[in-house]
């Protein structure tokens, strides 16, 4: 029995952190996705990377990698990133409530609602230091480092290149379940604001 | 008119155009009721509205009651008068009405559930208030169960309660109307089971969704009040995971392979990233003179060889020992002694097999040669 031929395509993208999602509009990584998805590769492929020392987990509608042992990341550096896509997602959110997996944007539709929901503004302007950026940066390219960042960490990727509309990919799910995974403790809630 | 009717204004102008300024038909349409004037608004009367929907089956509102008082009405009226009845046209005539409201039974029934379905898609994908879109797909879900009791009624009423009516009451008509509805009853109920299938799914994503933004806005805050890491556990969330997606992206630089360096179509691409390597020393080429005319010239030299298979041809002939042949000979060029010398050696070394060395011995000024003879 021998791993299917595209292993290796499948490791170079996963071992970067990638995510290979179902509704990915680049062929050739749906069709990636198809392959790991069938039962009998998956197994075969889990075992293979399992040797190497990392988990093809499978996710809703994604695959992704994560370490046998201890992640190599800091503490530190996990709380950062996650304190990132916490203010991500939620800038996401508050510009449309149905943000999520499938959903199609533009920067200049971000943009639009950013000069008409000051909730938004704020938002945006928040962000400027995670991204360090400065005061004098347009919202326009705020929004476009925004999604960038988005794009490259594997959650969203460009739809149409003359639209320049982006698409949500499967992986966006991960984010939702890290942040679904975080427990406030019913005391904490009652402090929080409604 | 009829189109319009969900938008609240509809003016008395519109009205005009439609009917190509002719305002007596509007006018007789008013004195009839039809229509009810308000200022400027001209609206349709309600009996109608309910009419043309009823007729063109439009009607998004999904009615229950409706149907509930028809069953009432055909067991508690309609079936008692007929079994009390005394005369044929009497029974006949209440039959009849049966007959209509078990027909409008079924068809309304299945109605409703086309309109359940639509009413369901519309709210779930077109209502951006996750408030307002979770009641009433919840509402739309009492409705649900409503028809679904229905339907149980209307079997009932068929299979169970009036069994006497039924058995009384022979009329071919009313038997495949029965049977029609009960047919149409049970396709109800099936589709009822993916229709609940489907709110279901409707009501627990939405739900989830607003529990998801309510999660986010409440960590949102802890975050920006700083106090997400002690009041949180997302150490502990963050520990247990170790997914690839939080660490740096890692390069992976390999060392270049020296074997393949070497290789020809890799020249190339080392001259290509050696022109965009810049390191700023420049090293001066020395340019040496340019050729001058005689250097272009062609010179010849000659050089005489002296062919030792040519003087060896003659040696067996002359009955000279080698060494005074070799000295006597002449060659085609002045040969000193030294050379000589060489040249005897050479032959004895080259052709050692043809020339047979004796042991004898001779000398001449500081050299001892051998007595050499051919074969």
């Amino acid at each position: 029995m021998s791993v299917p031929r595209q292993t290796g395509e499948i490791f170079e993208l996963l071992s970067k952190g990638q995510f290979i999602c179902s509704n990915s509009s680049d062929s050739r990584i749906s069709k990636l996705y198809e392959i790991i998805d069938d039962q009998e590769n998956y197994e075969m492929l889990y075992d293979y990377f399992l040797s190497i020392n990392f988990i093809l987990e499978k996710g809703d509608e994604f695959y992704c990698f994560s370490r046998k042992d201890e992640s190599k990341a800091d503490l530190e550096r996990k709380l950062e990133a996650a304190c990132k896509w916490i203010d991500i997602v939620d800038f996401f959110k508050t510009f449309d409530n149905a943000f999520a997996s499938g959903y199609s944007f533009s920067p200049s539709k971000i943009a639009v609602e950013i000069s008409v929901q000051a909730v938004l503004k704020s938002k945006a302007d928040g962000l400027r230091s995670i991204l360090k950026l400065d005061e004098k940066t347009p919202y326009l390219e705020v929004v476009s480092r925004i999604i960038k960042s988005l794009c490259d960490d594997g959650y969203a990727e460009i739809e149409n290149e003359i639209l320049k509309s982006y698409k949500v990919l499967s992986s966006f799910k991960y984010l939702e379940e890290l942040i679904t995974n975080i427990n406030i403790p019913d005391e904490v809630q009652h402090e929080i604001p409604e | 008119m009829f189109e319009k009717r969900k938008s609240l204004l509809y003016k008395y102008e519109y009205a005009l155009d439609l009917m190509e300024g002719n305002e007596d038909v509007i006018k007789l349409l008013l004195s009839k009721n039809i229509i009810i004037q308000s200022g400027t608004l001209l609206e349709l009367d309600d009996q109608f509205l309910k009419f043309f929907e009823e007729i063109l089956e439009v009607n998004e509102e999904i009615n229950t009651s409706y149907i509930n008082e028809n069953i009432r009405q055909v067991k508690d009226e309609y079936m008692l008068y007929y079994l009390q009845a005394k005369t044929d046209s009497e029974r006949f005539t209440y039959l009849k009405r049966i007959k209509s409201a078990l027909r409008k039974i079924g068809r309304i029934t299945m109605r409703n559930i086309v309109d359940l379905n639509r009413n369901i898609d519309n709210a779930f994908k077109l209502e951006p208030n996750y408030k307002i879109k979770l009641s009433k797909l919840e509402n739309h879900k009492l409705k649900l169960e409503a028809i679904q009791l229905m339907i149980v009624q209307t079997e009932k009423l068929l299979n169970e309660d009036e069994l006497t009516f039924f058995k009384t009451a022979t009329d071919e008509e009313l038997k495949y109307i029965r049977t029609e509805l009960i047919l149409d009853l049970t396709e109800s109920r099936q589709n009822l089971i993916e229709t609940r299938k489907q709110i279901i799914e409707y009501i627990n994503q939405v739900k989830y969704q607003t529990k998801f933004i309510e999660k986010l806005r409440q960590l949102k805050y802890l975050r920006d009040q700083f106090e997400i890491k002690h009041k949180t556990n997302i150490f502990e969330v963050l520990s247990n995971s170790h997914s690839i997606a939080f660490e740096v992206k890692p390069l992976y630089s390999l060392k270049l392979s020296i074997e393949r360096l070497q290789q020809d179509e890799v020249y190339q691409l080392i001259k290509k990233v050696s022109s965009k390597y810049k390191s700023g020393i420049n090293p001066k080429k020395l340019v040496s003179e340019n050729l001058s005319e005689d250097d272009m010239k062609s010179e010849t030299e000659k050089e005489i060889h002296i062919n030792l298979r040519e003087v060896k041809k003659n040696f067996a002939a002359s009955g000279k020992h080698l060494f005074e042949y070799i000295s006597e000979y002449e060659f085609p060029r002045e040969v000193s002694f030294a050379e000589r010398v060489t040249i005897y050696c050479q032959m004895i070394s080259i052709f050692e097999d043809e020339f047979e060395v004796s042991e004898s011995f001779k000398r001449q000024d500081q050299i001892e040669y051998a007595l050499v003879y051919p074969k």
